[in-house]
């Protein structure tokens, strides 16, 4: 079942009234969703806009989310009818539609999508977090490295890491905890220190 | 299918011709057949599911786990939600553990009665107000399932559409419908994994019960008067399409000792209970209006006829149990049930 | 912060984490700003792991979504009352002093409609039983507590309508009493009224051609 347990029960407080809950969701999702609908329109800050909307439209549509496929997969198709309302109403060339048809796997195929998204009118990424985070990975133990880049990078399981790094479930856990512990260590700097920015991303 | 059998021997070719087809049974691919299957699975084998409930735009997970040993039925549904109720089921035993009340209530129910229910077998009745055809051949958490549809002709009943699995003939996804093809409820299997050894420890609640209080409830008896022959009566009474009466008998429900008719009929999917006892106006004199409810997913409508309370209760829309009610009304209920209403 | 909460969330995050736990774990990250915050920073890491060009990783994208939401009427309030704007119908509410008793199932169905706040009906009189292992049970007999007296009395009362329904699905077909059961064991109850909320969504299941399966 992956990510749809623990999605599942977040939606289903939310379905019960504890906005609380989307609030992860949309934490969870919203750099995924932004990307998606930047293979649409180019500009990040419309991109965003467009993310938002659709955040929202789940939202409301959360009543009809009957679980029967994943919820990103839900909001995905969300976003894309969001996206392609957006560049349809601007009047630009439409992308190729053809995009939504590949299935959107919850696992991390992005990798292979990457190249869409350079965008030529300026980066607005934060330089710093990247780094921040890079940094981090550098400097974290291999054994450590090599659990979260697995399950970050190539989106595996934590059954299929433990194969890979013949080891038990329970250390491949254990490791990709300690990893974010370590980066997360250093990202809180940035969020606090630093920029001196609210400790909250939202 | 015919399989044709060529053996080989060493002196001689013989070919198996293939077996005529069986005359009256359906053929093995058809969609009565597979609902026939799915329902042999439900109750003879053995498996451990965990699925979503979608109903009233809320989703809840639960758990089944079911297992025949020895001819006895084992069943546990649990809620995997914050409240941690069980059913367990064993037998004709039917115990639910309520640890938000820290309750535990018990009570003899028929065998037959199944947690995780299958369906009524298809007949001519059935095909008669019901639409029943494959509609896609798909895959489902990556296994290849036939989707079965269940239409019905008109609005008086609810259809379903069943994603049944090819190989295990397990229902991995059901949806309950209304004739516009809206979804009113739907069930999604998440894991379903056939067992073939369940131990008796899987049929424990996962909760101390210490401190619990056990209740159990005494099954009604039987009515302690006979029923008098309202049959007549009922034979005229008018139907929505596709219903025939099936059962009539008088009841006494629990907490009281007046007998109330209990009528019953089906349309060979959806039924639907007719109630009717004497209606004493209990010191409340306005208390004649009319009143509808939905329990879940059927709906009951009630209403006072010649001073009789009248309630039909069915899985079906409430346009259905309130037709019969209203039916009901017109016809008005001249004769007495079994014996005087008492006080 | 608290070690073994935080490799919870850490799992939970990656889809990892026992069913019972994510239940209880999304209730305090619901409501716990610190904890959401690191699940969030969570999900920065992953993003700039996979180098997401263009993102920016520190948009104000989850505040504004939460901003509006928050003025939004709550989705369940509003499901609560679609219903109670249906013509024609009324709750049923248990008669105070009926003294009924009800079956095992009845009283699930009792329970199932305990769903508008405050209004839980008590156990019907039932008789103490002795269970299957020698638990003591309680001597005084129990009650049966209506909460509240109501404003007009009904014409079917909550435990009779139970105990119809429960006399009814001897009858019904067996996937009638699943779906009983089911909402019953999660608590959702039924409502006066007609369908449930699922106007929006008409999807129309016997229209093949545009949907296909799945």
């Amino acid at each position: 079942m992956s990510a749809d347990v623990s999605d599942l029960s977040l939606v289903r407080r939310v379905q019960r009234g504890d906005k609380g809950a989307f609030d992860a969701l949309v934490l969870k999702y919203q750099h995924k969703l932004v990307k998606l609908v930047m293979r649409y329109v180019r500009n990040p800050a419309e991109a965003e806009d467009i993310a938002q909307e659709a955040f929202i439209k789940a939202y409301r549509a959360l009543p009809q989310f009957r679980g029967d496929s994943a919820f990103y997969t839900w909001l995905y198709r969300i976003a894309i009818n969001s996206a392609k309302n957006a560049v349809v109403s601007r009047d630009r060339s439409p992308i190729d539609y053809d995009l939504d048809r590949n299935n959107p796997d919850e696992s991390y195929d992005m990798q292979g999508r990457m190249k869409d998204s350079e965008t030529p009118e300026g980066l607005v990424l934060t330089d710093e977090i990247r780094s921040t985070v890079n940094a981090a990975i550098e400097a974290l133990p291999e054994d450590l490295r090599t659990a979260i880049v697995l399950r970050e990078l190539e989106g595996l399981s934590y059954e299929e890491i433990a194969a890979s790094m013949d080891c038990p479930v329970g250390t491949v856990r254990s490791r990709i905890f300690r990893a974010r512990e370590a980066i997360d260590r250093r990202l809180r700097e940035v969020f606090e220190g630093g920029l001196g920015r609210a400790e909250e991303l939202g | 299918m015919a399989l044709c059998l060529v053996v080989l021997s060493a002196t001689s070719v013989r070919a198996a011709t293939p077996t005529p087809p069986a005359p009256a049974a359906a053929a093995p691919d058809e969609p009565a057949q597979w609902l026939d299957r799915m329902n042999k699975a439900l109750t003879s084998t053995n498996y451990d599911g965990t699925y979503s409930l979608w109903l009233g735009g809320k989703v809840e997970l639960l758990r089944i786990i079911h297992r025949v040993k020895d001819g006895v039925i084992s069943e546990r549904l649990v809620s995997l939600d914050g409240s941690g109720r069980e059913f367990i089921r064993t037998g004709g035993d039917l115990t639910c553990y309520l640890p938000d009340k820290r309750t535990v209530l018990v009570e003899r129910r028929p065998a037959e009665e199944s947690l995780f229910g299958n369906f009524p077998a298809i007949n001519a009745q059935t095909v008669s107000s019901y639409d029943i055809r494959e509609v896609a051949r798909t895959r489902l958490n990556r296994r290849a399932m036939r989707v079965i549809l269940v239409a019905p002709k008109d609005e008086y009943r609810y259809g379903y559409r069943l994603w049944i699995d090819e190989s295990t003939a397990m229902p991995w996804k059901t949806q309950l419908c209304d004739a516009h093809g809206r979804v009113i409820e739907q069930t999604v299997f998440a894991n379903l994994t056939p067992a073939a050894h369940i131990p008796d420890s899987a049929f424990k609640p996962d909760m101390s019960t210490e401190g619990f209080r056990w209740l159990r409830t005494e099954t009604p008896g039987p009515p302690k008067e006979p029923v008098t022959s309202t049959l007549l009566f009922w034979s005229a009474l008018k139907l929505p399409p596709g219903f025939k009466m099936t059962v009539h008998s008088a009841q006494v429900l629990p907490g009281s000792n007046d007998p109330v008719d209990h009528l019953v009929f089906t349309d060979g999917m959806a039924s639907v209970s007719v109630f009717v006892e004497a209606h004493s106006a209990d010191g409340a004199p306005s208390v004649n209006e009319d009143e509808s409810a939905t329990v879940g997913t059927s709906s009951a409508f009630s209403t006072v006829v010649d001073g009789h309370k009248v309630t039909a209760v069915g899985e079906v829309p409430p346009a259905t149990v309130r037709f019969f009610a209203d039916s009901v009304k017109r016809q008005g209920v001249t004769m007495s049930l079994s014996g005087p209403p008492r006080h | 912060m608290n070690e073994e909460l935080d490799s919870q969330l850490s799992a939970m995050f990656d889809g990892e984490l026992p069913m019972a736990e994510c239940e209880l774990l999304a209730r305090r990250l619901s409501r716990d700003e610190q904890l959401k915050a690191r699940w969030g920073r969570y999900a920065v890491i992953g993003a700039s792991i996979r180098a997401e060009r263009g993102v920016r990783l520190n948009a104000d994208l989850a505040r504004r979504v939460s901003s509006v939401i928050s003025k939004d009427p709550n989705i369940a309030v509003r499901f609560v009352e679609r219903q109670a704007a249906r013509a024609a119908s009324k709750w049923i509410r248990p008669v105070a002093g009926l003294g009924v008793a009800a079956g095992v199932a009845a009283l699930s169905i009792l329970w199932m409609r305990a769903q508008v706040p405050g209004e839980t009906p008590e156990l019907a009189q039932v008789i103490p039983a002795a269970p299957a292992a020698a638990i003591a049970t309680s001597t005084e007999p129990d009650s049966y507590v209506v909460p509240r007296p109501s404003p007009r009395p009904s014409l079917v009362p909550a435990t009779q309508l139970a105990n119809y329904v429960v006399a009814h699905s001897e009858f019904s077909s067996p996937v009638a009493r699943r779906n009983l059961l089911s909402a019953f064991m999660t608590g959702e109850a039924g409502t006066a009224g007609a369908s449930n909320g699922s106007e929006e969504g008409s999807e129309n299941v016997y229209d093949d051609a545009k949907n296909p399966a799945q």
